[in-house]
Parts: C-alpha cells; sequence; structure tokens
C-alpha cells in the first residue's frame, strides 16, 4: 500500500512547491534586484545595470570587511576542525574519565544564547584587561563552532572499522603513526564538513562580532549591518549580497558533491544529511 | 590534510619528546584541551555575568558601588510594571508561537520528503536546506527589501493598482508580523530535518499492519504515524525555542520599538549603557530560561544525540 493517496500526494507537492518558492524568493529577490538600475529597491524596475557591482567593488571599506571576515573563517574552520578532532577522538574512546561532563563542556555553545555569549565576553576580555580585537571574534567563533565540528566527526569516527587501525598497530606503527596515517585520511570527509561548517558559522557570525570586533575593523556581518541601515549604501550592499549568496549557494552544492564522492571512495556507510 | 601529504610523512619512527610520549598525557591533553577551551571562553563568562548581576562585580564606567545586592533583580523581578519584564513575557510568547508555527510548517515538508520524494529525499532536502547555510544577515535584509514601505510587496501592490500609491500596508514591516515571518523563514527548514529523520526511520511495516486491520490513511496518521513521530517534533521545537530565545537581529532589521525582543534589552545594556550589572540580570534571566528548557525537553535532545553518536 502507498503511505499517501493521490489527493494527499497532491496536496504536499503543492505544499512544497510553495514553500521552496517561500524560501527562495528573498534570494531571487536579492539577485535581481542587484540588477536595479534605480537607487532604491523597489517595483517596478525601470532599467537595469550593473553599476552597483562596480560600485561595490570600488568600496574599500566592504572589500576590507569580506577579506577580514573570510580570513577569520578559514583560520577559524581549522582552528575549530582542530579541537573537535581532538575532542571527537577523545570521546569516542572506550573509557573516558568524566565523559558525561566533556560531552556536556562540548555541546554547551549549542544552546547558549549567541548575545549571552557575547556580553560574556565583552566582560571577560576587562576583567584580563584586554582591549576588544579581531582575535578575539575568532576565539568566540571557535567556542559556538566547535559542537558542530564534534557532531560531524565524531559519528563518522565511530563508524570506522576499528580492525583497521589495529592492522596498522600490528604492522609496527605507533598509536599516533597510526592516527595520522590512517584515521585521518578516513575522516577527512567529515573534517572537510566541519571545515566548510565552521567557515560558514564564522562568516555570517554578527552578535559576538559586533561586540568584539575594535572600531574601524569591521567584519562582514557588521558592514552589512550597516550598510543595509544605510538607504544611500543598500544598493551596493545587496549587489555584494547577491555575490556573497551565489557563491554559498554553488559551495553547497560542491560539498554535497564531492561529500558523496569522498564517502563511494571510503566506502563508509551512507551518513544521511549534508551535516555528515 | 589530503592523503599525499600523509604519505610524505617520513617512513621511519620519529622519536617524540618524552612528555609526549607519555601516551596516558597525551591522551589527557588531546581530552582536556577542548573542554578547557570551552570553560575559559564559556563558563567564565556566564559565571563573570552572574557576579555582576549581584553587584560583585561593576563597571568602573557606570560609578555605582562594588557589593552584594540584589536591587536588580528584585526590580526585575518584582518591580511594579517592569518595561524588561513585560518585555520578556512578551518576547517569550513570540518565541513560543514562531516554535509552534514553525513545527506546523515543518511537517508536512518532513512527510513530504519521507513519503513523496522517497527517491530523491536527499536531494531535496539539500534544496530545503541550501537557503539556510546562506548568510541569515542577507536574508533579513532581503526581507526588509520586499516588506518595507516602498518595497516588493508594497509597490507591487501599488503597480497593479491593487492598492492606492504610496499607501503602503503598515504591519508588514516593523511589527511583531514582521518579526515572527522572518523567524518562522529562517527556522522552518532546520525544524524539518528531526521530524523527517524520525518518519524516514519509521518501520513501514506498522503502516501496513494499520491498513490490514482496515485503518482509513487518516486514521492510520493520527493514530500511528503522528504518535510515532513526536520525539522529532519535540526536537524540532526545541531546535527553534532555545535559539530564538537571545533572538536580536531581526528585530534590529524588521521589528519596530514595540517588536524588539529581549535579546534586544541585553544588546542595548552592554552597548549603549555602562551598566552591565542590570544587563547581567537580563542576560542571567535568559540562562535560565534555557536552562528550563533543556530540563523540560533535554531528553529529546540528548535521545537525538546518542542515537547520531551511536550508528
Amino acid at each position: 500500500m502507498s503511505d499517501v493517496g493521490r489527493t494527499g500526494k497532491g496536496l504536499l507537492s503543492g505544499y512544497f512547491g510553495l514553500l521552496v518558492l517561500f524560501l527562495y524568493a528573498p534570494l531571487v529577490v536579492l539577485l535581481v534586484f542587484a540588477f536595479n538600475d534605480g537607487n532604491i529597491p523597489t517595483l517596478p524596475i525601470k532599467s537595469f545595470s550593473t553599476k552597483w557591482f562596480t560600485a561595490a567593488f570600488a568600496d574599500t571599506p566592504l572589500i576590507q570587511a569580506l577579506i577580514r571576515s573570510a580570513l577569520i573563517a578559514v583560520i577559524n574552520g581549522l582552528a575549530a576542525t582542530l579541537l573537535g578532532l581532538m575532542a571527537a577522538v577523545s570521546l569516542a574512546r572506550k573509557r573516558l574519565p568524566l565523559r558525561g561532563v566533556v560531552m556536556a563542556l562540548i555541546l554547551l555553545p549549542l544552546v547558549v544564547p549567541y548575545i549571552v555569549l557575547a556580553v560574556g565576553l565583552v566582560v571577560l576580555l576587562h576583567e584580563l584587561g584586554i582591549t576588544t580585537s579581531l582575535i578575539a571574534v575568532l576565539a568566540g567563533h571557535v567556542v559556538i563552532s566547535l559542537p558542530y565540528s564534534v557532531l560531524v566527526i565524531l559519528p563518522r569516527l565511530r563508524t570506522l572499522d576499528s580492525s583497521i587501525v589495529e592492522a596498522a598497530a600490528d604492522l609496527g606503527a605507533s598509536e599516533l603513526k597510526a592516527f595520522l596515517l590512517v584515521t585521518v585520511p578516513l575522516l577527512a570527509p567529515a573534517m572537510l564538513s566541519s571545515f566548510l561548517i565552521a567557515f560558514t558559522v564564522s562568516f555570517d557570525e554578527f552578535a559576538i562580532a559586533s561586540f568584539l570586533a575594535p572600531p574601524g575593523s569591521p567584519t562582514y556581518p557588521i558592514y552589512l549591518y550597516a550598510g543595509a541601515r544605510t538607504p544611500a549604501l543598500l544598493p551596493e550592499v545587496i549587489a555584494m549580497g547577491s555575490i556573497v549568496i551565489t557563491i554559498s549557494i554553488l559551495a553547497i552544492i560542491a560539498a554535497d558533491f564531492a561529500r558523496r564522492w569522498a564517502e563511494r571512495r571510503v566506502a563508509a556507510p551512507e551518513g544521511g544529511s549534508i551535516l555528515g | 590534510m589530503t592523503a599525499t601529504t600523509v604519505e610524505a610523512f617520513p617512513r621511519r619512527a620519529r622519536r617524540w619528546p618524552l612528555w609526549l610520549s607519555s601516551r596516558a598525557f597525551a591522551r589527557f591533553l588531546t581530552a582536556a584541551t577542548p573542554s578547557l577551551y570551552v570553560v575559559l571562553l564559556l563558563i567564565v563568562p556566564v559565571v563573570l555575568i552572574a557576579l555582576y548581576s549581584f553587584g560583585l562585580k561593576t563597571n568602573p564606567a557606570a560609578g555605582s558601588a562594588t557589593g552584594f545586592s540584589t536591587a536588580n533583580w528584585s526590580d526585575f523581578l518584582t518591580g511594579a510594571g517592569n518595561p524588561f519584564r513585560g518585555r520578556f513575557f512578551t518576547s517569550l510568547i513570540v518565541t513560543l508561537a514562531v516554535s509552534c508555527i514553525a513545527v506546523l510548517g515543518a511537517y508536512p515538508l518532513a512527510y513530504f520528503l519521507a513519503f513523496v520524494a522517497r527517491r530523491h529525499r536527499y536531494t531535496i532536502l539539500l534544496i530545503i536546506l541550501a537557503p539556510f547555510f546562506t548568510s541569515y544577515l542577507l536574508r533579513v535584509v532581503a526581507w526588509e527589501v520586499i516588506l518595507n514601505n516602498d518595497g516588493v510587496i508594497n509597490s507591487l501592490l501599488w503597480t497593479l493598482h491593487l492598492r492606492a500609491h504610496g499607501h503602503a500596508i503598515t504591519w508588514l514591516i516593523y511589527s511583531k508580523f514582521s518579526v515572527a515571518l522572518v523567524l518562522f523563514y529562517a527556522w522552518v527548514p532546520f525544524v524539518a530535518l528531526p521530524i523527517f529523520v524520525v518518519l524516514d526511520n519509521l518501520d513501514r511495516r506498522l503502516l501496513d499492519a494499520s491498513h490490514d486491520l482496515g485503518a482509513t490513511r487518516l486514521t492510520t496518521f493520527f493514530r500511528v504515524t503522528l504518535p510515532l513521530s513526536l520525539p522529532g517534533v519535540i526536537a524540532g521545537f526545541v531546535f527553534v525555542l532555545i535559539p530564538t530565545t537571545g533572538e536580536f537581529i531581526a528585530p534590529l532589521l524588521v521589528g519596530g520599538p514595540s517588536s524588539q525582543l529581549f535579546g534586544n534589552s541585553i544588546q542595548a545594556f552592554f552597548s549603549d549603557t555602562p551598566d552591565w550589572n542590570y544587563g547581567s540580570v537580563l542576560a542571567i534571566t535568559l540562562v535560565v530560561v534555557v536552562v528550563i528548557l533543556l530540563a523540560i525537553f533535554g531528553r529529546f535532545i540528548n535521545t537525538d544525540l546518542t542515537e547520531q553518536a551511536a550508528t
């Protein structure tokens, strides 16, 4: 028996179509208005031009903010993946003292509201007598990326066949060597996912950055926020935003293809979502 | 790290420093480093905020005396007509409403993925989730462009002569509606995820059995499928509720003065005033809310995570 009747199927498909429209409408709006010749994003669009792209690329503070954010996001991706790998390896161990505590600590950043973490870090910096800096922003981003990294790497680590590592040990590899030469390459797809998620988390993060980025060196989201509230800047913010959105969507598709390809190579069991 | 760089490693066993060759110590470091990182950058800050909320620490710029005091707490909790308490409850109602609507909106989507789009469900899941991985801030800006007084919806209505030119629909932006709409938009695909996982792993034989015993499709849905999918529903509900309790970005861009959320109060205290003590009371309130939510719903997320970790 089919689980859904014909009417049900029609209704569900219709609903799905509407929801996809709803989910993509804002993205399409950004893409369309990026080419709007006018100064305010309103209908009807009288003529199209690429002048706002030219304006956006000529806007040095915007480009600098983008570079700043990309740099922080890359370092965050690497740092969070490394720390996440350490945590996952520990949690995958058969015996780990205080396992529950370690697990709780690692997952905690998922449930603490970013605004609380942001003001907490402001207070911590004040306590330590440190001024706000981009390094502080990065440090905060690593905290919020860590749980995602562990949630991506740990399940993959658990599916690894332990006999492969044992074989490496039997063939004379030290524990560290077996880990670096056998386990890490097998974890590469998960580590790549972890890097990409951590990159995305950082690149888009506003709450922590708005409190910890020093005046004069805004990250891209901070610039974006200021630009969205300044009518004169809005058109070029939309133009640059449409580029960022397009690159993100392409990267997501590419990452998913890469993941499927890597999974076939590693021949690990089907992971399921793109989060895996 | 790619496979080639790993193979480029020297084949001979290298001598590691003595302290690293101690296996137990290396293992300790591996577990302790990420844990201590979270303690230092998350637990310590929250403890500091708690100290501020009781006046045990003060921001020198505020000029108030340091010393144990519950004045701010009692003002927030019991002060007559306290505006922050009022905003707290309004905010709670908005986030609860958004979470419920997001679950209602996500359920048919998850059901479609699990039962209609069977073969291509992972590809379709990717289509649904892709916007979620693009910039949240940019999507909120896009909604601002759509809902604005001279934005896409209003100007479209004018162009089609469905509404007198220049007369915008006032509640479209800077309202509770616009804040709730943006939050619903942001979370609906994510809520569908846990519901989909539960539905996808549902034992189909139970549905067949229900059918064989004479139940209609609707009866089967309400008496078998829906009850069995409740853990996913609750997980999805909590997935929206917890992050939105501290939300302040959407109200900044599409909210008006009356639709600011509790998170905005916290943000305002720390960025616009030196009164970190009162701001800390509000921040700790949010932490308490999350702790209560986790105490009620935590086991649903917990089972999910252990299941995920076990597979």
